[in-house]
């Protein structure tokens, strides 16, 4: 990993309100790294990530992404550059089809005398092939509305959506919630065969133990600032957790190990 | 894949098909004579095509979750614009000067709902005001015509006139439903519709743009609302200040009889222009049959609710969460 790197965060601030929600965050996130983004809830994880996918504007601060300083924050203008989020609570809308929600935003037209008009044989194909790929059941078809679908399968839509489509980050966060253990280590799976592929994966989540068995590097987060950022095979996971348990005391527990 | 039958029944607008074909059967039964004549079809149609209309306008802005109470203001607003116009710019200017007013404050509606943040019920609530105020500033209650020549003019005919006997209007709202389903179901832009009033996080998650969606509904709701506006008095080309009152609540209650649910993300413009087929119908019929014209708002309140009612419990069976 030599270069600049894929994303580089310099100095963010964020505050809602009176409410300071990143402190003066700095990191640099490479292509081909899965990063694992630790931390209890409210520590910031995923403040820190609706900013790199384009939801929140930082109060200040810089983002850099591939060598050029990101000017505006919108999540289409994220997604054109190829930063694909699976968020916990959004990305599916219930009352459309998964063909429909699988390519909202990006929907393929052909012209129809002249008109754009969708062109649901291809959104339904593909769709339908990630389906099954993704092991939904025999009777989902991708003309089913996503409300049908259990918490797994929503999920499974939403990260074969982002495989699917060629992008250069993939930001994952909580994905294995609700998931049966099996759907768990397809999930995991998946984010090692990404990264393998080049691209830049964040995998967010509480479990440390979890994630250390996947990623190339830990990110701490705790009270919106970064505590901790080390290679895994720097530091076993006990040693992170105790980092997490300890707050902002990491460089005494740090010599402890 | 669906059958066309297990399509029909999942569809939003079911619960209209049922209510138009017990509606039928009870005219059918209780004064067949009176009903099925031409006289009665032609006035019933035409008039259920304007506010149908109206009614599909009002169906794509709840389907993004939000309401537009302006329509019958906007509907007199445009109508007298385009009467108001004609002796300086001719018809085809009038046109043009009356539907670009509607879209202006179909637009300045969803600009304010959007960016102001602001909930469209007190926005559109504030524009029915402004809009019929507008009118009686402009008309100063007095009743305008069209002059000889304007009445005949062809552009008059065309939007006012009949062809086989069959009034414009008809082909007009038949068109127009034809083309705006093609637009709602066929089109990104639908798709966006959709996404925006079903879940609007999920939405912009996408990159969807939920603001430009919305004041887009909105602009378009309000050129529907002034196209039946100019629709009605190219036919009987005379203004008055009432024009278009209480339009939005028929408007309303076309659409929710459709099918539309006031929670967002579904609804049928064919269903929304059977409902405005059934509000109508008993307008019409109570008066037929002899019954005071006042029975008829009580009528159109027991017939939403029932309709209400009916699709949530429809839209239930069909799994979805409502």
């Amino acid at each position: 990993m030599s270069g600049t790197p894929l994303i580089q965060v310099k100095n963010l601030q964020l505050y809602f309100g009176a409410f300071h929600a990143l402190k003066n965050v700095s990191l640099d996130f490479n292509a081909g790294e899965l990063i694992g983004l630790v931390g209890d809830n409210g520590a910031g994880k995923t403040t820190l990530i609706r900013v790199l996918c384009g939801i929140h504007k930082p109060t200040s601060g810089e983002v850099w992404f591939n060598g050029e300083r990101v000017e505006k924050f919108h999540p289409k203008l994220a997604i054109d550059q190829g930063i694909e989020t699976i968020q916990q609570s959004v990305g599916l809308c219930d009352n459309l089809s998964i063909a429909r929600n699988f390519y909202l935003g990006r929907e393929p037209v052909r012209r129809i005398f002249g008109i754009p008009i969708l062109d649901f044989k291809k959104m339904r194909e593909m769709s339908t092939r990630v389906i099954r790929e993704f092991g939904l059941r025999d009777n989902v078809s991708a003309d089913d509305e996503v409300e049908r679908l259990s918490g797994g399968e929503r999920q499974s839509v939403k990260i074969g959506r982002a495989v699917e489509f060629k992008n250069r980050v993939v930001i994952m966060d909580e994905p294995t919630n609700h998931l049966s253990v099996r759907e768990r280590e397809h999930v995991n799976e998946l984010a090692v065969a990404l990264k393998e592929q080049g691209l830049l994966v964040i995998y967010i989540t509480h479990d440390i133990f979890q994630v250390h068995k996947l990623a190339d590097r830990i990110i701490i987060m705790e009270n919106g600032e970064k505590i901790e950022d080390a290679a895994t095979s720097a530091m076993t996971a006990d040693a992170l957790e105790e980092v997490i348990r300890q707050g902002g005391r990491k460089v005494e527990k740090r010599e402890a190990v | 894949m669906q059958t066309p039958l297990q399509a029909l029944v999942r569809s939003q607008s079911f619960g209209a098909v049922i209510g138009v074909v017990l509606m039928l059967a009870v005219f059918s039964i209780v004064d067949f004579s009176g009903w099925w004549r031409s006289q009665t079809l032609a006035n019933v149609a035409h008039f259920s095509a304007i506010l149908g209309l109206v009614a599909m306008g009002q169906a794509l802005v709840i389907i993004t979750k939000e309401i537009d109470l302006s329509v019958g203001s906007v509907y007199g607003l445009t109508g007298v614009a385009f009467i108001t116009f004609e002796p300086q710019y001719g018809v085809g200017g009038a046109i043009i000067l009356a539907l670009l007013i509607a879209a202006l404050v179909g637009a300045v509606q969803g600009l304010l709902v959007v960016k102001g943040k602001l909930p469209s019920m007190i926005v559109t609530l504030g524009g029915l005001f402004a809009a019929r105020g507008l009118i009686y500033v402009w008309t100063g209650g007095s009743v305008n015509n069209f002059s000889q020549a304007a009445r005949i003019n062809p552009l008059t005919r065309l939007f006012g006139g009949e062809l086989f006997g069959i009034e414009a209007a008809i082909f007009w709202m038949i068109g127009l439903c034809i083309a705006l389903n093609i637009m709602l179901w066929g089109t990104r832009f639908g798709n966006r519709l959709l996404a925006t009033g079903g879940a609007q996080d999920s939405a912009e998650s996408r990159g969807v743009r939920s603001d430009h969606v919305k004041i887009a509904t909105f602009t378009l709701c309000a050129l529907l609302a002034g196209f039946a506006g100019i629709v009605t008095l190219a036919d009987k080309p005379q203004t008055h200040v009432t024009l278009g009152d209480l339009m939005e609540l028929e408007a309303i209650a076309a659409a929710v009889i459709g099918g539309c649910l006031l929670s967002g993300g579904r609804g049928s413009l064919v269903g929304a222009v059977l409902g405005a087929f059934i509000i109508t119908s008993f307008r019409y019929e109570l008066i037929a049959l002899g019954a005071p014209s006042s029975w008829f708002i009580t009528f159109v309140g027991v017939v939403l609710i029932v309709a209400v009612i009916f699709n949530q419990s429809l839209a239930r069976r069909a799994g979805h969460s409502v």
